[in-house]
């Protein structure tokens, strides 16, 4: 499972620039980025004041990569669809993720895909 | 026979007496009518700058000719110069500083759903972090200066005017130490909010006043709007901030090992 970094986005640099922050400034991600990563399932903390995905991915060498995805507080999860249980250990995930700036394996979470290809909640 | 004499006795002195809180209880009656000429503001909010917010976090962009939504962030306050001091000094120290919660008045203009409890007696505000603001409404006054007491989400009275809830809080620990995006206000700065339903909107009106950091009264309205998507209230605590900065850029700290799963 690789990750791939897509295109920079007018579209996607738009809508992040029109939203609000939440608990912190998104100035930590960059915005006119898209990644796909694609991995298994380490963690999930469902935990305020945000959630986190830790997923291992592997990179261009193969290599295993840890990366720690953010998203928004537990509350909102649940009324987009997603559950505590919603992702367990060992699951394999694909997640769209704006990256953090700074180069290290992270990001903030647009969408979630399970190993169906189908989105995990409504994912918006 | 003892045994059953003095059960009976414990029992006909907690009938006459009831418990501590309810002695001064009014009557059930009036208490119910009390109750009847109440608002009732059901169902969970948000600050309307946070409607929809999507599972990354993000709110929804707002349509470009709407009108700026006003903010309790400080931005925009009427600082004088110790507020422009402390402005900048935030500014500063703000990057990848850790946050304990919203507090007072942050969670009133949050990301975290609210709930509003009215009762005759006390209108509690409630948030997903477990953070309660307890806004009585019993008549009695503000407690004495003796009987203060700081706290992050201060003291408050209340008392209703129509379906206006008015409220007054004091003694609030500086806002910006407990959250590092809150206003730099000083624990002397008095907060008056006047809460009302005005269509689908919980329309809150501050007035806040601060000798220390702010040269006239700073108002601002704050909306608040019903988040459908709710079904309950399910409280956490604030317990896993991962925000943290490495080159003065922020960045995602580390996850602690063990846990989760």
């Amino acid at each position: 499972m690789k990750f791939k970094v897509a295109c920079a986005s007018a579209f996607a640099f738009a809508l992040a620039a029109g939203g609000a922050q939440a608990h912190h400034s998104f100035a930590m991600f960059d915005m006119t980025k898209e990644v796909t990563v694609s991995g298994t399932v380490k963690q999930f903390q469902w935990t305020n004041p945000h959630a986190y995905i830790q997923v291992v991915a592997k990179d261009s060498s193969g290599k295993d990569i840890e990366w720690s995805l953010e998203m928004g507080a537990p509350m909102y999860l649940y009324a987009r669809g997603w559950r505590p249980s919603s992702l367990k250990a060992g699951m394999p995930i694909s997640a769209t993720v704006n990256p953090l700036r700074n180069g290290k394996p992270g990001g903030v979470v647009r969408d979630v895909t399970g190993a169906d290809g189908k989105p995990i909640g409504t994912n918006r | 026979m003892k045994k059953a004499v003095a059960v009976a006795l414990i029992t006909t002195f907690l009938v006459v007496t009831g418990p501590a809180q309810s002695q001064n209880a009014a009557p059930s009656e009036t208490r119910t009518e009390a109750f009847a000429e109440l608002p009732y503001w059901p169902g969970y909010w948000v600050s309307e700058q946070y409607a929809n917010t999507t599972i990354g976090g993000f709110a929804a962009p707002r349509a470009a000719a709407g009108a700026p939504l006003q903010r309790l962030n400080g931005f925009d306050a009427p600082w004088n110069e110790e507020g422009r001091r402390r402005q900048a000094e935030a500014a500063r120290t703000r990057g990848g500083r850790k946050a304990m919660g919203w507090g007072y008045p942050m969670m009133m203009d949050a990301a975290t759903p609210l709930q509003f409890m009215i009762t005759p007696e006390e209108t509690m505000i409630v948030n997903a972090y477990g953070e309660v603001r307890h806004i009585y409404t019993d008549g009695r006054p503000m407690p004495a200066a003796e009987d203060m007491w700081p706290t992050v989400w201060g003291t408050s009275i209340g008392r209703w005017e129509g379906d206006t809830l008015v409220v007054e809080t004091v003694q609030v620990q500086m806002p910006y130490t407990y959250f590092h995006g809150a206003p730099t206000l000083s624990e002397e700065a008095r907060y008056v909010e006047r809460m009302r339903m005005d269509g689908g909107r919980l329309v809150v009106d501050f007035t806040i006043e601060d000798p220390v950091t702010l040269t006239e009264p700073w108002e601002v309205t704050i909306n608040q709007v019903r988040e459908d998507a709710f079904d309950r209230m399910v409280q956490m605590d604030f317990s896993n901030d991962r925000t943290g900065q490495e080159n003065g850029i922020n960045t995602i700290e580390p996850p602690e090992e063990p846990g989760g799963l």
